[in-house]
């Protein structure tokens, strides 16, 4: 009769030691939000001892714990008696607490997912609630990276690499877009397709390097000038093309002619060479006459073509 | 496929009656906890494979916008997954119904996601492993996608199962506009062991 107590407590002992050593999160609160069981991986990562705890609101011990949130999430485990679920992706953390790894991790914090249980007792009624808190960190960690990875990946497969412009596929892709919108509601628009005057000769004088230079420093004119509706892109070597969205031709003129203007009055140095340039622009505005994206950049390209005839440093309308 | 699973009308019926009565149990505390009466269709069990279901899932709603989340369970033998899907019509009446009063973000519907799936998934699956004496373990619920097409949320192609056993239930909750549906889906090699379970209330 006497063994029997004592068997049971070795096993009690033995098992409030995996409780405690057990690498997950482990506590009790009774249905007064006050903690009841405090295990190691929580006292260690909170640098609370369950002395500190035992017996105190959850909610006066972190205050970061938002209230309102947690309370309903209980509400719903104590009256369904069924777990409920909390992921990193929904809540980064339920406590905060530090990465695990503080010198080789990059998160600045414990990612958690968590589990909240309903403990019943003898009686069947929810009399307690166990808050399982998993370290996730490593998972969130590599999700976020792959997520990054794969925003950049669709970037570059986006963009032109030595402008950052869209590159001539994605533009393309636009174009065609913006001639359907036109299609159905007739909104004015306009395109302008442009290019650097005798670039040749600048990269025959001055080098492909120089030259790189001056294509890039158009592009960033270029793009310090447009409204966010405007979608520019490189279009082929030295041949950009603007789409301006609710522009009609004298608008698109405008644009244009500021672009000249500022290009014109701005000056590349490469290696103490001064480099001065130009560029001749044509301008189509779409038309019901243009029936085609293709046909609308042809009409752009007319009026380059007349600017470059007429002199170069131009802006030209071409009239469909 | 080896072979084409077929399900009796006798168990069919009884995993019908189990699943009406945890439904039952389960839109009874649904409705004190939300404060809403629940209509529950009667749930349809069907042995499918992956095509049909996305099938079957087309024919559910045929808009182009819908969420999902999904919930892995097993025990005993067990193992299945649930599936809740919603139109995105609903969001602003489940942030009503679940008492939410900050924006909706997409941070926020992927909280409203998950807590709606918590208390369907829990309030339904409880019901069915305590009729059949069971105790399942759960994973914990992933967003399958926001604001997709059906058919990006659930590819057929890419399943690694051929058949299954699947449960369709409706939900509609009274006064607002939620509708969504809980697909109940147990793996192939379940089935077996699922009926050794019904048989008990057979007898």
């Amino acid at each position: 009769m006497t063994t029997a107590p004592k068997e049971f407590l070795n096993e009690f002992h033995w098992l409030m030691d995996v409780l405690h050593n057990i690498d997950v999160g482990l506590v009790v609160l009774d249905l007064d939000m006050r903690v009841k069981l405090w295990n190691g991986f929580m006292q260690n990562h909170s640098a609370k001892a369950s002395t500190d705890v035992l017996d105190k609101s959850i909610f006066d011990l972190f205050p970061e714990l938002p209230e309102a949130w947690f309370r309903r999430k209980l509400q719903a485990v104590t009256m369904l008696h069924n777990a409920a679920f909390t992921t990193w992706e929904q809540r980064p953390y339920l406590f905060r607490f530090k990465n695990y790894r503080p010198v080789t991790g990059i998160a600045e914090h414990m990612y958690q997912n968590c589990t909240i249980l309903p403990l019943t007792d003898a009686n069947g009624q929810v009399a307690h609630i166990c808050l399982i808190v998993y370290d996730v960190t490593e998972v969130a960690v590599n999700r976020m990276q792959l997520q990054k990875a794969n925003a950049q990946l669709h970037q570059i497969s986006r963009t032109d690499g030595l402008t950052g412009l869209l590159n001539r596929k994605t533009w393309e892709q636009s174009l065609r877009n913006e001639f359907k919108r036109f299609q159905r509601y007739h909104h004015a628009c306009s395109l302008i397709m442009f290019d650097i005057d005798h670039f040749k000769r600048i990269n025959d004088n001055y080098g492909h390097p120089a030259g790189d230079e001056v294509i890039r420093r158009t592009a960033s004119i270029l793009q310090s000038g447009l409204r966010e509706s405007d979608v520019a892109g490189r279009y082929g070597g030295e041949e950009f093309a603007v789409i301006l969205v609710d522009t009609d031709a004298a608008g698109a003129m405008v644009v244009a002619e500021r672009l000249r203007t500022r290009i014109e009055a701005s000056s590349v140095t490469y290696e103490k060479n001064i480099i001065n340039y130009t560029v001749s622009l044509g301008i189509a505005e779409l038309t019901a006459k243009i029936t085609d994206p293709t046909m609308w950049i042809d009409t752009a390209d007319r009026g380059l073509y007349n600017a470059k005839r007429a002199g170069r440093n131009q802006s030209v309308i071409y009239h469909t | 496929m080896s072979h084409t699973l077929t399900l009796s009308e006798e168990y069919r019926d009884c995993l019908q009656e189990v699943t009406n009565v945890a439904m039952g149990q389960a839109a009874d505390r649904l409705a004190r906890l939300l404060d809403t009466f629940v209509v529950l269709s009667i749930p349809h069990i069907e042995i499918l494979s992956p095509a049909d279901i996305a099938m079957a899932l087309n024919s559910i709603d045929g808009s182009d916008c819908v969420s999902g989340v999904c919930q892995g369970f097993i025990g005993g033998g067990i193992a299945g997954e649930a599936i809740l899907l919603f139109n995105d019509t609903s969001f602003a009446d489940l942030a009503r119904l679940l008492k939410y009063d900050h924006e909706l973000d997409q941070q926020a519907e992927r909280e409203l996601l998950m807590d709606t799936t918590n208390v369907l998934f829990g309030a339904c699956l409880r019901g069915i492993a305590e009729q059949i004496d069971m105790t399942f373990s759960f994973g914990p619920p992933m967003v399958l996608g926001q604001h997709q097409r059906l058919e990006d949320l659930f590819t057929p192609r890419s399943a690694t199962w051929q058949q299954a056993l699947v449960t369709e239930i409706n939900y509609k909750l009274e006064g607002y506009n939620v509708n969504c549906d809980l697909l109940l889906i147990l793996t192939e090699d379940s089935i077996d062991l699922l009926c050794k379970k019904l048989d008990y209330l057979l007898s």
